[in-house]
């Protein structure tokens, strides 16, 4: 069978949802084992769309769990995520979602 | 923003990410990236493969200030499949190089008098390994398309090159570094064509092992490239470092700019030859040998000296060569 990249797709909402300021912000590099994220604004009435592309199969609900736990615990709202994925632990991925979000403020300061 | 650009200067460029570098080694806040993340620019191919794609294809370009001079930069990205050239990467690099060319024809049409120091350069930061084996035609078609677009710029447009990436600059992409008219580089920056483990994997570990670490650096990394005359500069592992060392060329007029080469005219050509021949006759077993050659009496020392101290006192093959040539 050919190999190809497969994408999965998310519809989450935080608890006590925030807007995205932003208009968007990009960060990381899909070197092995890591990932890019790429946050943009979107009129979503308070939700976050996800999209993944990652080459790895079977983690759908290892990355949904990733994905909600980051849109609850900074309430990030009203925001199109784009990742792509080169086998990132669900580690290195909440790692790299958060350090988007800093680097923003960063920015901002 | 300028804090920001502050807090890069002082960063290692070994350990930068590619935007970061072009960040930081133009003037605060006048980066404006083309073709970036948010154009999606993703290879056609490598999703075929179940390859992992990035936005922008592993490299980073577009266009900032040094001072008054518009800098068309290009900056690869080592992390993503160790910078290799692809379809859309080599099509980033070669547009932007024409981009510089017809940006200098414009603004020299409206003005022919422009003062040198207003004019475009074209900057580009190495790191990489050559041709993305997974989409090779393409790969290699952009690193003729690139080498056009360097043949066009002459007379017109300098192109200077920056190693000091992980990956440093092999294969296809070592010749195309070679063709700029200057080269920067740090003691971790390497220049070659055929890579240490390609080398090896054909020769055998006899004739190199490209696990012994140090004999990978005194042969292609930026200590041994600036005795032999490949780059112009050497310089400390910070884009601070890098940055200065640009200005200065940059201050230069065009003509001093093209005369750093080490291609680009007959009796250079000439000059190359008489060292490939002096090589030859030298056959040394090791780096070391030609160090000596070029007049460090103590050639091991060279290796582990603070940089300082290493620029104040090595002796380089150029200079022995131009004594040899006078004398």
């Amino acid at each position: 069978m050919a190999k190809h990249l497969h994408q999965l797709d998310f519809e989450l909402k935080a608890e006590t949802p925030t807007n995205f300021a932003a208009d968007f912000q990009h960060y990381g590099v899909v070197g092995s084992g890591d990932m890019e994220v790429l946050f943009e604004h979107a009129e979503l009435d308070g939700a976050v769309r996800v999209k993944v592309v990652t080459p790895v199969v079977g983690y759908d609900e290892v990355w949904r769990r990733v994905l909600e736990r980051f849109v609850n615990e900074t309430g990030i709202a009203n925001a199109s995520i784009e990742i792509n994925d080169n086998n990132a632990t669900p580690v290195v991925v909440s790692l790299r979602l958060r350090q988007a979000l800093s680097e923003l403020s960063n920015e901002g300061g | 923003m300028s804090r920001q650009w502050e807090n890069l200067q002082s960063r290692s460029f070994l350990e930068s990410r590619a935007r970061k570098r072009a960040l930081g080694l133009v003037d605060p806040g006048s980066f404006t990236e083309l073709a970036g993340p948010r154009d999606r620019l993703t290879s056609p191919h490598l999703p075929v493969l179940g390859e992992a794609v990035e936005f922008d294809d592993g490299i980073v370009t577009g266009v900032g200030l040094i001072s008054k001079r518009p800098i068309f930069l290009a900056s690869q990205e080592g992390f993503f499949i160790g910078g290799a050239v692809g379809e859309v990467h080599g099509a980033k690099l070669a547009n932007i190089i024409r981009l510089a060319r017809e940006s200098f024809d414009r603004m020299l049409a409206a003005d022919p008098h422009l003062p040198e120091d207003k004019r475009p350069a074209v900057v580009i930061s190495f790191d990489t390994g050559g041709v993305r084996l997974h989409e090779a035609n393409a790969g290699l078609l952009a690193h003729a398309e690139v080498m056009d677009q360097f043949q066009d710029c002459k007379g017109k447009v300098p192109i200077i090159a920056l190693i000091g990436g992980r990956v440093g600059c092999f294969g296809g992409m070592g010749f195309v570094a070679a063709a700029a008219d200057a080269i920067i580089m740090s003691q971790f920056g390497r220049l070659g064509l055929t890579g240490p483990e390609v080398i090896e994997e054909e020769l055998g570990k006899e004739e190199f092992d490209a696990s012994d670490r140090a004999l990978v650096y005194r042969t292609t990394g930026g200590r041994h490239k600036y005795i032999m005359g490949d780059c112009n500069a050497l310089v400390d592992d910070s884009i601070a470092a890098f940055r200065t060392a640009l200005k200065e060329i940059l201050s230069k007029t065009y003509n001093e700019i093209a005369a750093m080469g080490c291609i680009g005219s007959l009796s250079k050509v000439e000059t190359q030859l008489k060292w490939v021949n002096l090589c030859a006759k030298l056959s040394p077993k090791d780096a070391k040998d030609v160090w000596r050659y070029a007049g460090n009496e103590a050639p091991e020392d060279l290796v582990d000296m603070p940089l300082d101290l290493y620029l104040k006192s090595v002796k380089r093959l150029t200079d022995r060569c131009k004594e040899n040539q006078d004398g």
